[in-house]
């Protein structure tokens, strides 16, 4: 191969993935080049570059209103970057699956039809039955199938945020992208599902393989992920991105480690420094 | 269920009270009756023919009411799908909405005679603007997020106006429904004093011309009976389609 050290930097980066040092781990996923965003005057990213691999779990820390919710917009293309920026998927087949920071579900659809709605719509067209026995398995995932026929309004805040993300996993994404999905939840139900999403994710079963989650919670972040990308104040920018020496597959009670204790401990120090 | 009994039993209770000091006013202070008449001089002109005008004066303002709604609907999604056509075509539907029914009546009336259909038409110009602008107001009330699922999944337009505009429009649009029942009965009523030979705007007018007082208010109580059925069915209708939103007004 012709490859030099200076070529990196653009097409040759797929072509590179392939060879030699680089595990499969470091297949990308998605890359953001100098992606830069303002809404009017207001500059809310500035050239955010960054590299997301296949079977990462990747958690965004950053402090309120600093763009989190916009870069994953930017990534599911409903907002494109200013001029000179790009977002790259190079996989073939792509499925993006989003979990917004509101449940936004359909108050006329039942759990289950909410839960169906993405597989009856668009280009990916499941029969009824086949979208109907997607659902029900989603819904058994986020332990709610004894609320199949309920309407949003007659079940919690918490439940519908588990209906939203059971409709983002009944899609069979590769790449989901999360915004504070946890938020709404209890303790006891956050830890459930925390676990729950990371089974999803590193079992074979799935289609899942990537997983972009923002997040408020600095010990969330650090339990699940294989990387915590912290973000600067607006303007963001990628501030620091710190790897989580935990090893894998993530159990309960790894909060008890050293490790676990000296990266929340790490990433405070960022956030006070911010 | 038990509330909702005794809560209808409230009125009821004070609109029979009323009736009864009504007849025991007019008895005691020998009131004219072509001034006022008791309750009991109303019910006794109430015969089969106030039924059959009531009857046209409900068939005018329910047509009316129906083509005006699904016009105005129509209208509204043409609106709401092409800027163009809403810039230019929303200032003349104000415009029209200013325009007093009152002064067109005449007009429709010698444009379409003095029968059926001139009425439908009045009751159909008031109650198309309430139904145009809550339907466009409906149709753009999709929240941000959930439009931004649609394309996320790659809804169709069609898609995104049959699975999330058309229901997240529903209530606005019964609410406009429910002023319109009214409305309607106003316009059949307003046509039918311009120019008929039947329906209760023609019992109105022929009663005050021969000062028949009581007459006349059996008229105007069956007018209001007509508006009072209309609301009520829209209502029902209301609970059944939208039940995912508490609607408190009765
Ligand atoms: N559509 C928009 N138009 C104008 N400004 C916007 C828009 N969306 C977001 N912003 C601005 O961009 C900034 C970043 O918003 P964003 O929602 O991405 O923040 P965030 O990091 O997700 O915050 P939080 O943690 O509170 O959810 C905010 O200052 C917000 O006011
Ligand atoms: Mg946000």
């Amino acid at each position: 191969m012709l490859t030099t050290a200076s070529d990196l930097g653009k097409e040759a980066s797929r072509l590179q993935n392939q060879d030699t040092t680089i595990s499969s781990k470091s297949e990308i996923a998605v890359t953001l080049k100098n992606c830069s965003l303002s809404f009017g005057d207001v500059q809310v990213l500035n050239n955010v570059s960054l590299d997301i691999y296949k079977n990462e779990f990747v958690s965004i820390l950053g402090p309120s209103g600093c763009g989190k919710s916009t870069l994953l917009r930017l990534m599911l293309d409903l907002l494109q970057p200013n001029a000179g920026g790009e977002i790259i998927y190079p996989s073939k087949d792509l499925s993006l699956g989003m979990v917004f920071q509101k449940p936004v579900l359909m108050p006329w659809l039942t759990a289950i039809q909410n839960i169906a709605l993405p597989l009856t719509i668009g280009e990916k067209k499941f029969t009824k039955k086949e979208a109907k026995e997607k659902a029900e398995g989603a819904l058994r995932l986020v332990g709610l199938q004894d609320f199949m026929n309920h309407f949003p309004h007659q079940l919690s805040g918490g439940m519908q945020q588990r209906i939203a993300i059971a409709r983002a996993l009944a899609a069979d994404p590769t790449v989901l992208l999360m915004d504070e999905p946890f938020g709404a939840l209890d303790e006891f139900t956050r830890e459930k599902l925390n676990f729950e999403l990371l089974r999803l994710w590193e079992s074979p079963e799935t289609s899942l393989s990537t997983v972009v989650m923002v997040t408020h919670s600095i010990q969330e972040s650090v339990l699940m992920s294989n990387r915590v990308i912290m973000m600067s104040p607006r303007p963001a920018g990628v501030d620091d991105i710190i790897p989580v020496p935990l090893p894998s597959p993530r159990e309960v009670g790894m909060e008890e480690l050293p490790a676990f204790h000296q990266t929340v401990k790490e990433l405070r120090k960022r956030v006070k420094h911010l | 269920m038990k509330t909702k009994i005794t809560d209808a039993l409230y009125p009821v209770g004070f609109a029979i009270g009323f009736l009864i000091i009504w007849e025991l006013a007019v008895r005691l202070l020998d009131i004219p009756i072509y001034l006022l008449p008791s309750p009991t001089d109303i019910v006794a002109v109430i015969d089969s023919s106030l039924w059959s005008h009531m009857l046209v004066t409900l068939l005018e303002a329910l047509t009316g009411f129906v083509f005006a709604n699904i016009l105005g609907l129509i209208t509204a999604i043409i609106f709401v799908h092409s800027k163009p056509i809403e810039k230019g075509v929303f200032p003349l539907a104000i415009a029209l909405k200013t325009t007093p029914l009152v002064a067109l009546a005449p007009l429709l009336v010698v444009w379409m005679g003095t029968g059926y259909s001139s009425k439908v038409v009045a009751s159909m110009l008031i109650c198309f603007f309430p139904i145009l602008v809550n339907s466009v107001k409906g149709l753009k009330a999709i929240e941000h997020e959930a439009w931004e699922l649609f394309s996320t999944y790659k809804g169709t337009k069609a898609e995104i106006f049959w699975k999330l505009r058309l229901p997240t429009s529903l209530p606005y649009v019964f609410s406009a429904l429910k002023i319109s029942t009214s409305l309607a009965i106003v316009g059949a009523i307003v046509g039918e004093f311009v120019g008929a030979n039947k329906g209760l705007g023609y019992v109105v007018l022929v009663s005050s011309y021969h000062m028949d007082t009581p007459v006349m208010f059996s008229a105007i109580i069956a007018s209001a009976l007509c508006g009072l059925v209309l609301f009520w069915g829209i209502s029902q209708l209301e609970r059944k389609i939208i039940f995912w939103q508490r609607t408190d007004d009765l």
